[in-house]
């Protein structure tokens, strides 16, 4: 049995929640302080992809980095890059995808905290970088978990999305789900059954787990 | 601070991931070929050692892919037009050549009886028929002119299901959740084939020939071994793989 896609979409899933947690936490941040009508646009919008069809953003995604037009000749003429049928293309997409898990319970968290946390460590002298970073961040550490467990575990549900701009390419974009896709086609059940049943456990084990340590913080996941 | 090393480890292994791979060829293939290139692909690797990847759509997908940037070497069409237009506007390194031609059955997975065919599409027992998107499957749109030219396709429209690809249509057929459906002689031809099936070869002129060409693409310019596949595929050797698989090699029309 060809293993690679379980490992594309196990790097997939990785790089994208490593690229979330570095982007995620410090939009997560500014998204908490304060409202302004700016600030619930641009919530609504990474919102959207809890609610889009996949392929919706795919086809964007194609119009967009196509090498036929626009932003995505730039791109390949200038730094020969492509986001199309590539696998930096997919981590783009689930960068898109995901981030509403990564922002929003992170978001929800840091709003819950006391106010007079972060009041108390600007009197100290502590400047707002080193407020987040090491009074919030600590204190939110279950949320943060659990964001960063559902953003891999949602990242390797990605079916849609892939299928617009992936093109289904060996060890390059032909992740998991897409192989349970290809399998059937080729009428090969046991080969889609092999993958499909390694896909439900991790995500089964990775799911669980988010309740599971819930559990302990009394809080229901989710949130 | 372990932790920020970590990061940073991480980060730079993200950075320099690079696939350092020999590059394979990658070969568009539409759907209609999905076993027979399975054998192609064998006989090839054998006789050169140069590996393959195929990639299996319907044609018109494939071209919309390839139209986007997709780095594919060879497309094997299930028509001549798609690859044609890829040629047209300069995806492909030559005119395509014709390197097979397909025959258009009509099967199902039960005996249903196909002697005279159009008449079980009209009973009640027949509820479901798969034909292939006839926008991006040529074997749809072959299939859709039979229905035409017979004069029953408005009759039977509310009972047939459109499969994405010939691939679909065959998982409908070999599934039974189609009644019946109309595909290539490749199906029944696969060795490897589990469920019986029964079908009927359509009288050849009752629809268009279903000529399928071939281009080597852009992204395979200067590839000798995309240049060798290229070759291997209008070889006698290949020649006796398609035929052996239900096609047939058309006199003319070979450029």
């Amino acid at each position: 049995m060809d293993l690679s896609p379980i490992w594309l979409t196990l790097k997939l899933a990785g790089i994208t929640t490593l690229v979330l947690l570095l982007i995620g936490l410090p939009f997560a941040w500014w998204l908490s302080r304060g409202r302004s009508f700016f600030k619930i646009i641009v919530e609504a919008i990474i919102t959207m992809p809890l609610v889009l069809p996949p392929s919706v953003l795919g086809f964007y995604l194609l119009l967009a980095f196509s090498p036929q037009y626009g932003i995505g000749k730039w791109l390949q003429h200038t730094f020969n890059v492509q986001f199309v049928f590539s696998f930096q293309g997919l981590v783009l997409a689930s960068v898109i995808y995901s981030i509403p898990f990564m922002v929003g319970p992170v978001k929800s968290a840091l709003q819950q905290l006391p106010k007079a946390l972060s009041e108390a460590s600007y009197t100290l002298g502590k400047t707002e970088w080193q407020t987040f970073r090491y009074v919030l961040l600590p204190n939110i550490k279950p949320s943060l978990l659990t964001a960063t467990i559902l953003t891999f575990a949602h990242t390797l549900g990605e079916f849609g999305v892939v299928l617009m701009i992936g093109g289904s390419i060996p060890g390059v974009t032909r992740v998991a789900s897409i192989a349970v896709y290809d399998s059937v086609e080729r009428r090969d059940y046991d080969m889609a059954n092999n993958y499909s049943l390694i896909l439900f456990v991790i995500t089964f084990v990775l799911v669980m787990a988010v309740f599971v340590f819930n559990k302990y913080q009394a809080k229901s996941p989710l949130e | 601070m372990n932790k920020k090393r970590l990061v940073f480890l991480s980060l730079a292994i993200v950075l320099l991931h690079g696939t350092i791979m020999a590059q394979n060829i990658r070969v568009a293939a539409a759907a209609n070929l999905q076993s027979v290139i399975e054998v192609l692909q064998k006989d090839f690797k054998q006789k050169t050692g140069i590996v393959i990847e195929p990639i299996i759509g319907s044609s018109g997908k494939l071209v919309a892919q390839i139209s986007n940037g997709a780095p594919f070497d060879v497309f094997l069409s299930a028509d001549v037009d798609f690859p044609e237009t890829l040629f047209k506007n300069g995806f492909a390194v030559k005119k395509p050549v014709v390197y097979a031609a397909g025959s258009l059955i009509i099967c199902s997975s039960q005996n249903i009886g196909f002697d005279n065919w159009q008449r079980t599409l009209m009973t009640a027992k027949v509820k479901k028929i798969a034909i292939a998107n006839p926008a991006t499957a040529p074997y749809g749109k072959a299939a859709t002119q039979l229905l035409q030219h017979k004069g029953i396709l408005n009759e039977i429209k509310s009972k047939i299901v459109y499969g994405e690809s010939i691939a679909q249509v065959n998982t409908y057929i070999t599934a039974g959740v189609a009644d019946i459906g109309f595909t290539t002689q490749a199906l029944v031809k696969e060795s490897d084939s589990k469920t019986k099936l029964y079908y009927k070869v359509i009288n050849p002129k009752e629809y268009l020939p279903i000529l399928q060409g071939m281009v080597l693409l852009k992204h395979a310019e200067n590839n000798l071994d995309a240049e060798k596949f290229y070759q291997y595929i209008l070889s006698p050797a290949a020649r006796k793989i398609f035929v052996a698989y239900g096609y047939y090699i058309p006199s003319k029309g070979i450029e």
